[in-house]
């Protein structure tokens, strides 16, 4: 090709991607790649090294796990395991594998698959390790045979099943063949998957996109002969961008635009915007060992004197108050009598009963600096200690300073806003959060103590019968609540918007804002 | 000369660790427990601690400086927390990107500053130089985002002429790396596609990033040519009869051309490092963006990385104008010297 014809079609090629806009959805062959616009990287897939919504989504699109979480109310349903049973006291879980899972290369997914999966991550002590690693070791898992696996716990932990959704099965050859060091493959699955899962890896730009392919021939077969033949999840870190990726075209699917956003797109035509309460609860949290919200009834007068109702119009409605320290969606839920609603009668009351009866002190405000909503509930928290003679003193931080502040109690704010996802359904996810070992963690910056409420959490989390736990749960939410470690505020709704051509979006609260189940997500044209 | 390259090369390399210790010292003095954000929001103290311990961080910190001076000795830049992978892949796989921007937004600010500032300074206070005079006051006041934000609407949503953002289209596959830079690689390759959809993607950050160093190339060259026009060897030139173009593009040029070239330099390694808001608009995966996601996951060993990485740039840009003026000015190197 001569010169001129090469700078010929480089202007041609060139006036057509600037002219072009881009298709509603991609095409490759004959498959119809459905474009995820999200703002958070994927770091990583290992499914023994690390989770958040972004990594989740990939990682549930490419590996599956012994059971899977389902619809709202989110139900735990057969995946690769097809049945499973328990011994009375909740220490032996038994489960039997499908006979026809296949991992991508072929291998068939067996028991000592399960098992190199679950040492590994116990092994590793990362990601999901916590969830299990206190009631199982190693040596207790047990094949039976190729389709059957044996847990043995070393106590009784009722909420076992209710984590294995979030424990995929590598094919461990695979693995293994790509250790580097006597890493478990720690390297090599970063960016590689070793997974039965129902999409598999097609690019991987690490920063930039990552694409899935699904695959075809996918074990559990798909729900929908629409299924999208795979997917792009592209990084658009700004929501206006993200916006306008979705307006013009260029995305299927975006998370994380802002309330108001939300409401505009929702109004246009081609776009729709599911909403659904979700699990991840609001509050601020209140230093319990220092300071004047060391005092119960001080915690008590500001919870009174808190508006409840400016959390929902600050997200324009799309949020429901909390009525229990637990997310509604948590099993065992209960609306906690009394809980606390804004009454200034009440909360001047009860502060009269505090070792700052008339006010006169100021309390430092800790919020993620940049998230717009957390800094109007500050203003209104200025506004309505006000009138408790309470002053309130804003101090935005970014993230990882917050976490730092909220780690010992020395340094723990006096109030800090605080989102929090449950991981699972069970209560004891929740419950877990205000026990003394969830000091120093985010969630647990109140320093919570409460010897009572402790051992009732211990007891609950290893009682094996769910007629026996529900009360003790339902006792747990009670007390917190008295002892007003925090403002319980509210759940806000997940929201996504996506065109209309996408089918199939199934919600489920139990997975993390942002987090999508790519699985059952179907293209229908028009 | 050789004396004077050899003492700018040892004070290079005595700001280079002094930049290292700084760097070293305000990482681990900010708050933050960079194990336990990688760890994970519910993580035991154990696996904290398994995370500490991989990272050596449950090391004293003379023994962790010790160890990342060692390291870089090596070419070895140390570990990401939030990426896994170290720091120098990482950083091969972004600054490439931020070269080409960064070079992309300096030959448009070069190409269209110095013709405007010549322009400004032959046309001097008429419409052509208050015109210009308004196009450089506008790019050092409008910050980088909001221009890049406004070309977005306008050019990408509301007329659909470029993408709105990311390095290449979606379906674009990047071509196999020889030299790392896309367009460069894609042109080896005879990718033509890649190379026309690379230059579509590039078009709005590099005019966002290049309009404030636009306007400084534009008003500096236009004041070096002012006062080069007043010359006597140029008026003696006009005198001869010599026509303007030739007076200005020959002559006074030159001349004019050499503190703008300065200048030129300075604000290429200044711009290396402020691609920050540009990158995070477009989403172009650069060294700002790694830079900022590092930071705000306390991630300690990229951010060094990153900054020793700009910090090597800007010294190296100083050092070459250093050069540059010693071999223009033989004073300056006497005065070096003494």
């Amino acid at each position: 090709m001569s010169a001129s014809l090469r700078l010929a079609a480089v202007v041609a090629t060139l006036t057509l991607a600037l002219a072009a806009p881009a298709p509603a959805f991609e095409r490759s062959g004959d498959r119809k790649i459905l474009v995820f616009a999200g703002r958070q990287e994927v770091p990583t897939i290992d499914p023994s090294v690390k989770y958040d919504w972004s990594i989740r989504m990939a990682q549930q699109s490419l590996y599956d796990a012994l059971v899977k979480y389902i619809g709202n109310p989110p139900q735990i349903v057969p995946w690769l395991a097809e049945r499973w049973e328990s011994t009375p006291d909740a220490k032996t879980w038994t489960f039997h594998l499908v006979k026809n899972a296949r991992f991508h290369n072929g291998d068939p997914v067996t028991a000592e698959a399960v098992r190199f999966s679950f040492a590994r991550t116990l092994k590793l002590n990362q990601g999901p390790a916590w969830m299990l690693s206190d009631f199982l070791k190693e040596d207790g898992i047990k094949v039976l045979d190729d389709s059957t696996i044996q847990f043995n716990l070393s106590q009784p932990y009722a909420p076992f099943l209710s984590f294995l959704p979030w424990w995929y099965v590598m094919n461990g050859k695979q693995v293994l063949a790509s250790e580097q060091g006597g890493d478990l493959g720690q390297k090599w699955l970063t960016t590689n998957a070793a997974g039965s899962g129902p999409f598999k890896i097609k690019r991987w730009e690490q920063g930039v996109l990552y694409e899935l392919e699904a695959v075809d021939n996918y074990w559990k077969g798909w729900p929908s002969k629409d299924h999208v033949g795979g997917v792009i999840y592209k990084i658009v870190r700004e929501a206006g961008a993200q916006r306008a990726a979705l307006l013009r075209g260029e995305a299927d699917v975006v998370e994380g635009l802002s309330t108001d956003d939300f409401d505009q797109v929702a109004k246009m035509p081609g776009i729709v915007v599911p909403n659904f309460p979700g699990m991840t609860t609001f509050g601020i949290k209140m230093n319990t060992q220092k300071g004047p919200t060391k005092d119960p009834n001080f915690r008590k007068a500001v919870c009174y004197a808190f508006d409840y109702d400016a959390l929902v119009k600050i997200y324009n409605g799309h949020a429901v108050l909390e009525t229990s320290p637990f997310p509604n969606a948590t099993r065992g839920h209960v609306a906690v009598p009394g809980i606390y609603r804004q009454d200034l009668a009440k909360a001047k009351e009860v502060l009269a009963k505090s070792a700052s009866p008339n006010g006169g002190v100021e309390l430092e405000y800790v919020y993620v600096q940049g998230l717009e909503e957390e800094r109007k509930l500050g203003l209104v928290l200025i506004d309505n200690l006000q009138k408790l003679n309470i002053t309130v003193k804003m101090v935005p931080l970014i993230w990882p300073n917050m976490v730092a502040r909220g780690s010992k109690p020395d340094t723990s704010p006096d109030m800090m806003a605080v989102f929090t996802t449950p991981v699972s359904t069970d209560p004891d996810a929740v419950a877990y959060q205000y026990h003394k070992n969830s000091w120093g963690k985010y969630y647990g910056s109140s320093f919570y103590a409460n010897d009572d409420v402790w051992a009732l959490i211990d007891r609950a989390r290893t009682t094996p019968r769910w007629e026996e736990r529900a009360p003790l749960y339902a006792e747990i939410q009670k007390r917190i609540a008295a002892d007003a470690p925090e403002i319980f505020g509210m759940l806000m709704n997940r929201r996504w918007a996506m065109r209309d051509h996408v089918k199939g979006f199934q919600f489920s609260p139990v997975r993390f804002t942002g987090e999508v189940d790519l699985y059952p997500l179907a293209i229908v044209a028009k | 000369m050789l004396g004077y390259v050899a003492r700018r090369l040892a004070l290079l390399g005595l700001m280079l660790f002094g930049l290292l210790c700084i760097t070293f010292a305000i990482s681990h003095v900010v708050p933050g427990d960079p194990a336990r954000l990688a760890a994970g929001p519910d993580a035991t103290a154990s696996m904290v601690e398994t995370v500490r311990a991989e990272y050596g961080l449950d090391q004293p910190l003379s023994v962790q400086f010790w160890r990342y001076v060692r390291g870089i000795a090596s070419g070895d830049l140390g570990r990401s927390l939030r990426t896994r992978e170290t720091v120098g892949s990482d950083l091969l796989r972004y600054f490439p990107n931020t070269f080409e921007l960064v070079t992309g937004a300096m030959l448009i600010a070069v190409g269209l500053g110095v013709p405007l500032g010549i322009l400004a300074a032959v046309h001097r206070d008429t419409w052509v130089d208050h015109l210009t005079r308004v196009v450089s006051v506008s790019g050092v006041a409008i910050p980088a985002f909001w221009l890049g934000l406004m070309l977005q609407l306008l050019l990408a949503l509301d007329w659909g002429l470029l993408p709105l953002g990311g390095r290449l289209g979606l379906m674009q596959a990047p071509p196999a790396p020889i030299t790392r830079l896309l367009v460069v690689d894609a042109l080896l390759r005879g990718q033509w596609a890649t190379v026309a959809d690379a230059f579509a993607h590039a078009l709005l950050p590099m005019v966002t990033l290049c309009f404030p160093a636009l306007a400084s190339i534009m008003r500096v060259n236009r004041a070096e040519m002012i006062e080069t026009l007043r010359q006597d060897y140029i008026v003696n030139a006009r005198a001869q009869g010599i026509s303007d173009v030739r007076i200005v593009g020959r002559y006074a040029l030159k001349n004019a051309m050499v503190p703008t070239l300065a200048m030129i330099g300075l604000r290429y390694g200044w711009m290396l490092g402020g691609t920050v808001l540009v990158e995070t608009v477009f989403d172009w995966p650069g060294i700002g963006l790694y830079a900022v996601s590092s930071a705000v996951s306390s991630d300690f060993q990229p951010i060094m990385g990153v900054t020793l990485l700009l910090g090597l740039n800007f010294m190296l840009a100083n050092f070459l104008v250093d050069l540059a003026y010693g071999w223009l000015d033989p004073r300056t190197r006497e005065a070096g010297a003494a």
